[in-house]
């Protein structure tokens, strides 16, 4: 493809994509945003978005109606394909390793930060297939297209949450309704088989543009790192597929000297050789430090409220550093920050020693002056079961129930649903909030247990979702729960089996012989014939 | 001694027990959450998730851990108060009345109108562990025994009604008591009084003309109660959801919780394409007990149904102490049969060998986490075979007394065999 590319002439590589894109619009742009934190790290995120202008989603009612051809010039063709065949309007996708630590390193660019891989999608309802099985088709698609095991995301793991996940595009508006389906699976690893697939669905794939950077053996030794795929509809503009990648860094850690200066070579051992030719837009942005004195080389294109801006349509070989003159070695920062770098944090735990009971214990801390109402969702596996009868909320000390209001509770089943709790939480101002409710650990049956029975299940993190000023829906997850929960003797089944059904078939046996038998009286007197009377 | 001596020790007694239900230190043991003591379908923890559901407008049957019959839904959210304190009198209440019933049983099998024993029976229902201890840990296995007594109390009085109507809300909180109709039955058309010595055929004492067709009307009875129970599980519940989550649980046991019965284990390490099999082979297994004994035991079927409470208390899929519990303290009701016991000191040895290995075990397993599950479950091996023991020694006594002949036995002159 590449040498196909050399042998044409630009100008006339030029005519046949306008042509190809006046017919059906599709854009694409890309941007890559660096950002230095006060403890040395740098997060990363990647940003590429295909625009296909004037699509519409696929209507579940013309399912049976077959396929009309779709001609991708931009568009992944993979993707495209999976969406039409499932008729899902909306879907996100997000693979994370690692935990983000939103007191140190504040609110990501892209808020589905839980670990490991989390799915939600909009399907609307109609056509001969249920919402269910097309949500079933869809896991399974995405899971051959990532490589990922997102095909077990299945009923043990599916819940749909009503307020907590609201749609980030618009839903046409048809007849049937559309519905969420929500699934996590917290143990999901991320490593290089996830992230291939992920630059083929890229117009450039890794060759040009910014996708060049991502490079396998740094993006995996990070520190956090996760990938997402987000599609939406916009009705006046169309179906737009935005992958994004995310990643925090530690230069120190990284460079020979304990300096925190980074560059593009130093982060990801690449520099940019080329810029993708088919990106409408292509940028760099990284944020200078403030209060310090710094060096950024090259020259940005422009410098906007602290932001150096590059724009990266026409590069060669770019290679971006931000340095430290005055610094000699970092010395990591041991005060906290004048102002926390996340105004509402969430900490999450499992206490108890017991293998049948514990207690999950919330706590929200407020650091904003004024109140605010914030929804919260927890999905557990039923492996826990709450007992919600015993949920008390405690601020600094005083019991206050009267913070959690439109309680929306799914009891889980027995092998089979999670539990879906949903309430709104009013956060008093300066304050800290506790949460604690006791919980029931169950146990599984024999092949419920995974092979590594011992080490137990990861549950799902909880999402406390607040509104900011402008308006946003702000996403925070907590981090992922290890529950131990009691196992059986795995070496034991035909014992079991032959202890039980021996004392079982003893006494009825025994029983069985005093219902049947007689009983009879024998003589035992001395020198005499003994003889028998029948006695009953 | 008159009435009026055992109403003045019974209400010590039962004053000793309000006592033992109020003191701080027992909140302190934590006893609601002990395996042992209460079972999936009857534990109070549960009870008070499925109120507190109810009361928020959440079905408590969609899903969960809610097991118990809807009766306790519409009981606690009218009648019957849900604080621990109050619930810790009622329950102390509930086991009074189960001892007066016990009394009143012994009353009615010895045709008096009181006894010297009567405080005695009282106590060994009162002070029996397997008993109390449940009932402080506010387990609804205490309503269950209640009901089980009041029951028989009205069957050995001959009074048909009020038996099968606490027969059939017993058949809501239990399904499994459903075995015991046929020698209610039974009991309601013949005599509490101990024929065990003289075995006859069976003779419908009550009522002479009694045919197949007495029978059978009070069968009808009884279903007719159990159908109007059904339909106020059905209103309260809001649905047929609770006839899965009440009657189904015990016959499908999705809950694999410990208990010190036999079910739970075997079916943790069962695989899935044998769990069917088994589990009607459970419960059919339960079923075959009703037959033989009611045909052997037909001249005095208050024996009978103490004897299939035996049964039940042993095999029960959801078990837990109370279960066993009620069938020792009814042998203090066959004071005849005590001579006759071939074993009586292996079963009290198993019962506590059984009775200390059960919580320790249990707790080294869950708790402490130094012990597994199979050390838990050989104890549960060793209380089975304590129930077995007490179970069959009383079926062996039941029938041996008929033959009689301690003296000779015992001097050597005669040996009572089988064949």
């Amino acid at each position: 493809m590449t040498l196909a590319l050399k042998a044409i002439p630009l100008p006339l590589l030029l005519y046949v994509l306008g042509t190809v894109a006046s017919s059906t619009p599709e854009t694409f742009h890309e941007e890559l945003t660096l950002r230095p934190l006060r403890d040395g790290k740098v997060i990363s995120r990647f940003s590429f978005s295909t625009l296909l202008g004037g699509a519409i989603p696929r209507n579940p009612d013309v399912l049976d109606a077959g396929n009309t051809p779709q001609h991708y010039s931009l568009f992944p063709l993979g993707l495209g394909q999976v969406l039409r065949e499932y008729a899902a309007t909306e879907l996100h996708l997000s693979l994370n390793s690692g935990k983000w630590e939103y007191d140190r390193w504040g609110y990501p660019d892209e808020q589905e930060v839980g670990t490991g891989a989390q799915l939600w999608a909009w399907i609307g309802d109609g056509g001969q297939a249920t919402v269910d099985e097309r949500w079933k088709g869809l896991r399974n698609a995405l899971a051959g297209l990532f490589c990922a095991s997102i095909g077990s995301l299945d009923d043990q793991r599916t819940t749909s949450p009503t307020l907590a996940f609201a749609p980030e595009g618009d839903l046409p508006a048809w007849p049937l309704p559309h519905h969420l389906r929500h699934a996590t699976l917290p143990s999901e690893n991320v490593c290089t088989e996830n992230l291939t697939p992920f630059l083929k669905l890229l117009p450039c794939k890794g060759l040009s543009g910014l996708a060049s950077l991502l490079n396998p053996h740094r993006l995996f030794d990070a520190d956090w790192h996760g990938m997402s795929v987000h599609v939406s509809w916009r009705a006046r503009r169309g179906v737009e597929v935005r992958l994004a990648f995310q990643a925090v860094f530690d230069p120190v850690r990284m460079s020979t000297d304990r300096k925190r200066d980074w560059s593009l070579q130093s982060i990801f051992d690449r520099t940019i050789p080329k810029a993708c030719p088919i990106a409408e837009s292509s940028r760099i942005a990284v944020e200078l430090p403030k209060n310090e004195a710094y060096a950024v080389d090259p020259r940005p294109t422009s410098v906007q409220d602290g932001v150096a801006v590059y724009d990266t349509s026409q590069v060669n070989d770019l290679d971006v550093s931000l340095r430290w003159p005055l610094e000699s070695v970092f010395s990591y920062p041991l005060d906290h920050p004048a102002e926390p770098l996340s105004q509402v944090s969430v900490q999450r735990t499992l206490k108890g020693t017991s293998q049948s009971r514990g207690q999950l214990s919330v706590s929200i801390a407020n650091s904003l002056p004024s109140e605010i109402q914030a929804i919260y969702l927890e999905t557990m596996p039923w492996h826990v079961q709450f007992y919600l009868h015993t949920l008390k909320i405690v601020v600094d000390g005083q019991a206050r129930d009267d913070l959690l209001s439109d309680i929306a509770y799914t009891p889980p089943e027995p092998h089979g649903r999670p539990a879906l709790l949903e309430s709104v939480l009013t956060l008093p101002p300066n304050s800290t909030t506790h949460l604690d409710m006791e919980v029931m650990k169950s146990f599984l049956r024999y092949t419920e247990h995974p092979p590594d029975a011992q080490r137990g299940w990861d549950l799902p993190p909880a999402v406390l979702v607040n509104f900011t000023p402008g308006g946003r829906r702000q996403r925070l997850y907590t981090r992922t729960l290890l529950v131990d929960l009691a196992t059986p003797d795995f070496s034991m089944p035909y014992n079991v089996i032959i202890m039980s059904c021996t004392l079982i078939a003893l006494t009825f046996g025994m029983v069985f012989n005093l219902m049947t038998r007689k009983f009879v009286v024998v003589r035992l007197k001395k020198g005499e014939k003994a003889s028998k009377e029948k006695a009953d | 001694m008159n009435w009026k001596d055992f109403r003045l020790s019974f209400s010590l007694l039962v004053l000793c027990r309000l006592l033992l239900a109020v003191t701080p230190y027992v909140d302190s043991l934590e006893l609601d959450h002990d395996h042992q003591l209460s079972s999936p379908t009857n534990s109070y923890v549960r009870l008070q998730e499925g109120i507190f559901l109810y009361k928020h407008d959440v079905d408590p049957y969609s899903g969960g851990a809610f097991y118990h019959s809807p009766l306790y839904l519409s009981l606690f959210t009218t009648v019957l108060p849900t604080s621990r304190f109050l619930c810790r009198l009622v329950w102390t209440l509930v086991d009074a009345l189960g001892a007066w019933a016990l009394v009143g049983i012994w009353r009615e099998r010895q045709t008096l109108e009181s006894s010297s024993r009567d405080t005695l029976i009282a106590a060994a229902y009162l002070f029996n562990p397997y008993l109390f201890l449940p009932n402080l840990a506010l387990s609804t296995a205490s309503f269950e025994n209640m009901l089980q007594l009041l029951a028989l109390l009205f069957a050995c009085k001959g009074r048909a009604s009020p038996a099968l109507f606490f027969a059939s809300i017993l058949l809501h909180l239990s399904l499994h008591s459903v075995l015991l109709l046929p020698p209610f039955i039974l009991l309601l058309l013949s005599s509490p009084h101990s024929h065990l010595v003289n075995p006859k055929f069976f003779i419908a004492y009550r009522n002479p003309k009694a045919s197949l067709g007495t029978a059978l009307s009070y069968i009808g009875e009884f279903l007719v109660y159990a159908a109007i129970m059904s339909l106020c599980c059905t209103t309260v519940a809001g649905g047929w959801g609770w006839v899965e989550k009440t009657w189904g649980v015990v016959l499908t046991l999705p809950d694999l919780t410990p208990n010190p019965g036999l079910w739970w284990y075997f079916f943790t390490e069962m695989f899935d394409h044998f769990r069917p099999f088994f589990l009607m082979v459970f419960s059919v297994h339960l079923l075959m007990y009703v037959a033989p004994i009611c045909l052997k035991f037909q001249h005095d079927p208050l024996f009978a149904s103490f004897a299939l409470l035996g049964v039940l208390g042993m095999f029960k899929p959801y078990l837990t102490l109370a279960d066993p519990g009620l069938f020792l303290s009814m042998y203090a009701l066959f004071p005849e049969i005590y001579p006759y016991l071939y074993h009586p000191l292996v079963t009290t040895l198993l019962h506590l060998h059984a009775a200390l290995l059960l919580p320790l075990f249990h707790s080294l397993w869950l708790d402490q986490g130094t012990g597994n599950a199979n050390f838990f479950y050989a104890s549960t091996l060793v209380f089975g075979m304590a129930n077995g023991a007490a179970m069959v020694d009383a079926i062996w006594a039941g029938l041996r007394i008929a033959v009689g002949g301690r003296q000779g036995e015992d001097e050597g002159e005669i040996a009572v065999v089988q064949e």
